[in-house]
């Protein structure tokens, strides 16, 4: 894929708070590209110095290989969804979606065409008349893409768009977002504070945090293979020991050794070391690496979140078996299922 | 809950009454036959015809007509504008710009317009439609503000960078995303403006000059007189009101019906939905251009009456004289007759013309009282009167010549003359109390049934004649003892200090006793019999107008032709008649005497008579000592 | 966004010219001594010692009484027609409130001599009492008078200010506070009128302050009699020609509006906290 965007040691300073501690990031053509991290990340004032709305401290936006730093945003090649969709109050869902391409003065004949096949492709065909604040969030939220769309953008930037939204049109609208994506095959660039969301929509994952990049890379790679302590905790949930390599493929914790997959790591290095919950299997006590008691037991319904109080810690684990509360277990896992961290630096 | 029950209704009602009652009362009695503003006596057309001969009235329709469109529009897109700049300024831009904007709706409007004409005279701005326009703009400005500027900030930020995103200039962005969505806000605050600018009084008054002058400025120097011409204008104003209200109603009906059969042919054939536009705004915009193309429509009819009285590049002479104060006829027929334009402007009081003069406004002729004459002498205004070019001085009557505040005649030609006296009700008075003078006025058997005149020197000058001191004393123990007097009167006989409605509560027969001019008792006494006119024998003020030509008075030529057009007996009859004042010529005082205003001794007043005394002007301190011994009067 | 910050600069190089200059120059009146203050600076505050004067003191008094109790008659009255506008339907309400606006857009002066010649003596009023045979009434140059017409005059930007905060007002808290079990009383003053303050506040400043500064009411329907802080001001500039003492006495004024403001700010955030 070619690059399309690319972000070069970005920073910004609001008064004497830094909020992008030099930002380094490649964006390509048709790409969905997700910046996901917790609010106050840094996030947004990167979607929004691409939008052109605010202006970088220092560092360059190269679009194309250009420094856009000083186009305005109305001279972007770029079209944003908003958080809130900022819809024009004063105008119909058809006035909406076609500002755009009135004020850059396009035939009528054409701007009607062009509207009522963006409407479509977004689900509302003959929404047009409707005022726009009599419309559901999820169709307001339709109408805040076909209106960034219908201008055939580059890029397509979204923050946040589905905050707003219920979990089951969540859903849906995730699904409906990818689907647009590979219709009109340009690249979007979305942010979200929410992991799962960004784990089942993007191509590449960006973790942020702090205005730092903390890992980028495909959902796998981030949920598989996170880089350090923050990426695990924030993606998906986990197990983080403390613990000594050993040597290579050798790790120990808990006052147990275990076989791992990792090397490279100087002699007696202490890391980090990640488990998934549902990479832990309860076994009875004798037949496991770890022994504990089962302490809590929560049902989610696909499987139950179960609480082991090991000897110096407590593990998270998901089964679909179920333990009662008391019962003595075990705990086994896989050289597969350890995942081994530098310690991060501080 | 949306219905309303009887009592809210009938609340609706009443309210709607006490605020409309006073202006169906005008509008009734502006098609009254008389005078009365109490009697209706028949229906007439009269004051309208004299409104619509009035080309002052006219004027001063289109002055504030205009004034009030231009400064509306001028000042709500500069609100406007200001309050969207204002909610992305740094914070101590929009603290400094929000205080000072708070200033003039905080300060008495006197004090503003004290201040915006100190400015425009010390800038050498021409006072006139512009400094008029200028003003309007400086105190509507802040209540646009204030009303657009809350919803500004209720606005999503977002919004404009949204339109810029989708390739809106800035420009762009404000005019089909912003300001569409604060219309409701910025129509709100258009309206507050235009109606402080329409309603506005006291700051107009001190910043124009030049002739003009707005609806306004023409009631308050027509208040002088009953005048019902005054109730016309309310109406006309009401017309005028409606007829927009009208316009503004109507014409977005109709076109909205035209519209709906538009839309309806388009989607009948194929082509309906989405226009780039929206019902809501387009009504509003409709709205706006019916009011504009009314006004337009008004301004052209006003500006062809206007036309008339012809306007172009001749001669020109500004006179600045008392209100009420001369016979309108026959400056325009000085203006035919000497093919010029009179710039002519009027004021309330002598101290209202010298503040208007020390600020910097100019003027050929003025007609100030003998005092100010002095004072105007004495401070360097007037230049002297070249008597060689009256051809009718020899008219004037040589009992008013001479006084001692310009004793030969250096710098003032007299116009009016009169005394002060008290006029009171032949039915209630009898002859023998007049015996007691000016105590008459502190007879008990009278208290609450009468009225001083307004004015400290006037008031004070009753009390030290009816103690036997000069009225010009400077003696502080006499101004104390005539104070006592005046307390004393207060709390005794409980007075009303009226100004010049004395004239119409006199008219109207409302109380016994009044101090008066003799020139407006003359009046008075025309319109009510049953009164009578005296000057106590304590004596009194005896008082003289005159015309003076001021220093900035470049076509001297002009100027005395002027004043010896006034010094003509034909013209000065015409005047005395229509004011009401005493001739300062001879044969006119005479003949007026006998037949206009027979037996209405108040048109002679006496003359030679010892104790009565002219004014004399009077320095810092005793004017000073008098205005807030006469404040303690006032403020019981 | 710093695209329309521009837009606020030529409203600034206006009030610095149109609004800070003529204020200055007041407030060099207000602390010199006669002649003009610009070519020879005497500062001297004897001018404000001058207030402390019982007839002076005696006019703040009776304007600030006098607009206090303009101000709530105006209220009183004003509210309930505010509530019932604003509970009418949205082109009834326009129409209403249009109806309000409107009889303030006919001169002020010429409202104001429609009263003197309702009121006076024999007016219309006491013609019509005349008729049905009561005793005339003296209403002229009254404090009724001067009430009567300020209320007339004031009275509808009471009304407008009430009304834009209570149009806004969303009808189900109503509905709510009552299906709470609170009393229409309860819910009026616990609800209503609290939404409603900011409109309320608003309007009680702009009619106190008209009321308190306007001379040309109580001049023409109180009499000479009738001096508040207005008369003294406008007779301190024109009659005397003391603008010293004006501009103290106007300095003087503004600086107890803007203390009232003040207090009534802190009135209102202390409603909200409480």
């Amino acid at each position: 894929m070619e690059n399309l965007i690319e972000l070069r040691n970005l920073t910004k300073n609001y008064n004497d708070q830094q909020v992008l501690r030099g930002i380094n990031l490649v964006i390509h053509q048709n790409e969905f590209l997700t910046l996901l991290g917790p609010s106050g990340c840094g996030k947004t004032t990167t979607l929004r110095i691409i939008g052109g709305f605010e202006e970088q401290s220092s560092g360059e936006v190269l679009f194309d290989g250009v420094d856009i730093s000083a186009v305005p945003p109305y001279k972007r090649e770029v079209n944003t969804v908003f958080q809130h969709y900022a819809l024009f109050p004063h105008l119909n869902v058809f006035d909406n979606v076609a500002f755009g391409l009135n004020v850059r003065k396009e035939d009528k004949t054409i701007v009607k065409s062009k509207v009522e096949r963006m409407l479509s492709l977004v689900g509302l065909a003959g929404f047009g008349p409707r005022d726009v604040s009599r419309l559901s969030g999820g169709q307001q939220q339709r109408v805040a893409i076909a209106r960034a769309l219908v201008n055939e953008p580059k890029v397509l930037l979204l923050d946040e768009p589905l905050g707003a939204l219920d979990a089951k049109l969540r859903k849906e609208m995730q699904m409906e977002l990818k689907k647009i994506q590979k219709e009109v095959g340009i690249t979007f660039i979305f942010v979200t504070h929410d992991q799962e969301e960004a784990l089942s929509m993007s191509d590449t994952v960006v973790v942020m945090n702090e205005g730092q990049i903390q890992q980028i890379g495909t959902p796998i790679d981030i949920y598989n293979e996170p880089e350090n302590r923050f990426v695990a905790n924030f993606i998906g949930e986990s197990n983080i020991v403390d613990g000594i390599m050993k040597k290579d493929y050798l790790v120990s914790f808990d006052g147990v050794d275990f076989e791992c997959v990792d090397k490279g790591f100087p002699e007696n290095e202490p890391v980090d070391v990640v488990i998934r919950p549902e990479d832990l299997d309860i076994v009875k006590p004798e037949d496991g690496k770890l022994q504990g008691e089962v302490k809590s037991v929560v049902f989610k319904g696909v499987h139950y979140e179960i609480t082991v109080a090991a000897e110096r810690r407590c593990y998270k684990v998901h089964t679909t078996d179920y333990s009662a509360p008391g019962t003595q277990v075990g705990l086994t896992l896989t050289p597969d299922d350890i995942h081994v961290m530098w310690k991060m630096e501080y | 809950m949306k219905k309303s029950g009887f009592f809210s209704k009938l609340y609706v009602i009443l309210c709607f009454a006490f605020f409309y009652f006073p202006i169906l009362i005008t509008v009734i009695f502006s098609f009254n036959s008389s005078k009365s503003l109490s009697r209706f006596t028949g229906f007439s057309l009269r004051w309208y015809e004299a409104l619509i001969k009035n080309t002052d009235i006219m004027n001063a329709v289109y002055v504030s007509i205009t004034i009030a469109v231009l400064a509306t529009v001028i000042s709500t897109f500069l609100g406007t504008i200001t309050a969207i700049g204002l909610s992305h300024s740094k914070k101590i831009i929009r603290e400094t710009i929000l205080t000072m904007n708070d200033i003039p709706i905080l300060n008495p409007d006197i004090v503003t317009a004290i201040g915006w004409m100190l400015l425009f005279s010390s800038l050498g701005f021409k006072k006139g439609y512009v400094t008029m326009l200028l003003a309007h703009i400086g105190f509507c400005t802040p209540f646009v503000l204030t009303t657009v500027y809350p919803k500004v900030r209720e606005l999503d930020p977002n919004l404009a960078e949204a339109a810029m995103d989708l390739g809106a200039t800035p420009y762009e962005a404000l005019r089909k995303v912003i300001l569409p969505i604060l219309k409701p806000g910025i129509f709100a605050g258009a309206l507050l403006a235009f109606t402080m600018s329409f309603d506005d009084f006291v700051i107009s008054y001190f910043v124009t000059g030049n002739g003009v002058k707005n609806i306004s400025i023409v009631a308050y120097n027509m208040s002088k007189r009953i005048n019902p011409t005054i109730n016309a204008l309310s109406a006309l104003v009401v017309a005028v009101i409606a007829v927009i209200l009208a316009c503004m109603k109507l014409v977005p009906r109709i076109s909205a019906r035209r519209e709906k059969k538009r839309r309806a042919a388009a989607l009948a054939s194929g082509k309906g939905g989405g226009d780039y536009t929206e019902e809501g705004s387009k009504h509003h915009l409709r709205r706006i251009a019916a009011a504009a193309a009314v006004c337009l429509f008004m301004w052209v009819f006003v500006l062809y009456l206007r036309g008339r009285s012809g306007t172009g590049e001749t001669a020109q002479l500004r006179v600045y004289n008392a209100g009420e104060y001369v016979d309108p006829d026959l400056i325009s027929e000085f203006e035919e007759e000497y093919g010029c334009k009179i710039i002519y402007e009027t004021f309330e009081s002598n101290e209202m013309m010298y503040t208007k003069l020390q600020a910097g406004d100019k003027y050929d002729i003025l007609v100030p009282s003998d005092y100010m004459v002095e004072r105007l002498v004495q401070e360097d205004y007037l230049q002297p009167i070249d008597w060689s070019l009256l051809s009718n001085a020899d008219n004037l009557d040589p009992s008013v010549m001479g006084l001692e505040t310009d004793p030969d005649n250096t710098y003032s030609v007299p116009y009016f003359w009169g005394n002060v006296g008290i006029l009171y009700d032949k039915n209630v008075v009898s002859s023998e109390d007049l015996s007691e003078g000016w105590n008459l006025l502190m007879d008990t058997r009278y208290a609450g049934n009468l009225y001083m005149y307004d004015s400290e020197r006037d008031s004070f000058m009753v009390a030290l004649k009816a103690l036997g001191y000069s009225m010009n004393t400077t003696d502080e123990n006499e101004i104390r003892a005539a104070y006592d007097w005046l307390i004393r009167q207060r709390d005794e006989m409980d007075p009303i200090y009226a100004g010049d409605d004395v004239i119409d509560n006199m008219i109207a027969g409302n109380k016994a006793l009044a101090v008066v001019y003799s020139g407006d008792a003359a009046y008075i006494m025309q319109e009510n019999e049953n009164l009578g006119y005296y000057a106590p024998e304590e004596g009194t003020n005896e008082w003289c107008d005159y015309m003076v030509i001021t220093k900035d008075c470049k076509n001297t030529d002009l100027a005395h032709e002027f004043i010896d057009y006034f010094l003509r007996e034909d013209v000065a009859l015409r005047n005395t008649q229509y004011v009401g004042y005493t001739s300062a010529i001879k044969s006119v005082r005479e003949q007026a005497a006998a037949e206009d205003f027979a037996g209405i001794d108040a048109y002679i007043p006496r003359t030679g008579y010892n104790n009565d005394e002219v004014f004399r002007y009077q320095d810092r301190t005793v004017r000073k000592l008098f205005a807030q011994l006469w404040t303690m009067v006032k403020s019981k | 966004m710093k695209h329309f910050r521009r837009l606020s600069t030529p409203y600034l190089i206006w009030c610095l010219l149109f609004i800070l200059v003529p204020f200055v120059l007041i407030f060099l009146y207000a602390f010199t001594t006669t002649g003009n203050p610009v070519r020879t600076l005497h500062f001297t505050l004897s001018n404000f010692a001058k207030i402390n004067d019982p007839a002076y003191i005696k006019v703040f008094v009776k304007s600030l009484g006098l607009g206090a109790l303009t101000t709530a008659i105006c209220l009183v009255l004003g509210y309930p027609l505010a509530y019932i506008i604003s509970r009418q339907e949205e082109a009834r309400q326009n129409a209403l409130i249009m109806a309000v606006t409107v009889p303030t857009w006919i001169n002020m002066l010429l409202r104001t001599y429609a009263w003197m010649n309702l009121l006076s003596d024999n007016g219309i009023i006491n013609g019509f009492l005349k008729f049905l045979g009561i005793d005339p009434v003296t209403m002229m140059y009254t404090s009724f008078s001067v009430i009567i017409g300020m209320i007339c005059n004031f009275m509808p930007f009471m009304v407008i200010s009430i009304h834009t905060s209570l149009e806004k007002m969303d009808y189900s808290l109503i509905e709510a506070a009552m299906d709470l079990g609170a009393t229409p009383a309860q819910t009026f003053t616990k609800v209503i009128l609290r939404l409603s303050m900011p409109g309320v506040l608003n309007g009680v400043v702009i009619v106190f302050l008209m009321a308190i500064s306007s001379f040309m009411i109580p001049k023409l329907l109180g009499g000479g009699q009738y001096m508040l802080i207005g008369n003294l001001i406008e007779q301190q500039f024109i009659s005397v020609g003391d603008w010293n003492f004006g501009s103290a006495v106007s300095l003087i004024l503004a600086v107890i509006i803007l203390l009232l403001m003040r207090l009534m700010k802190k009135m209102d955030v202390q409603r909200e906290d409480g």
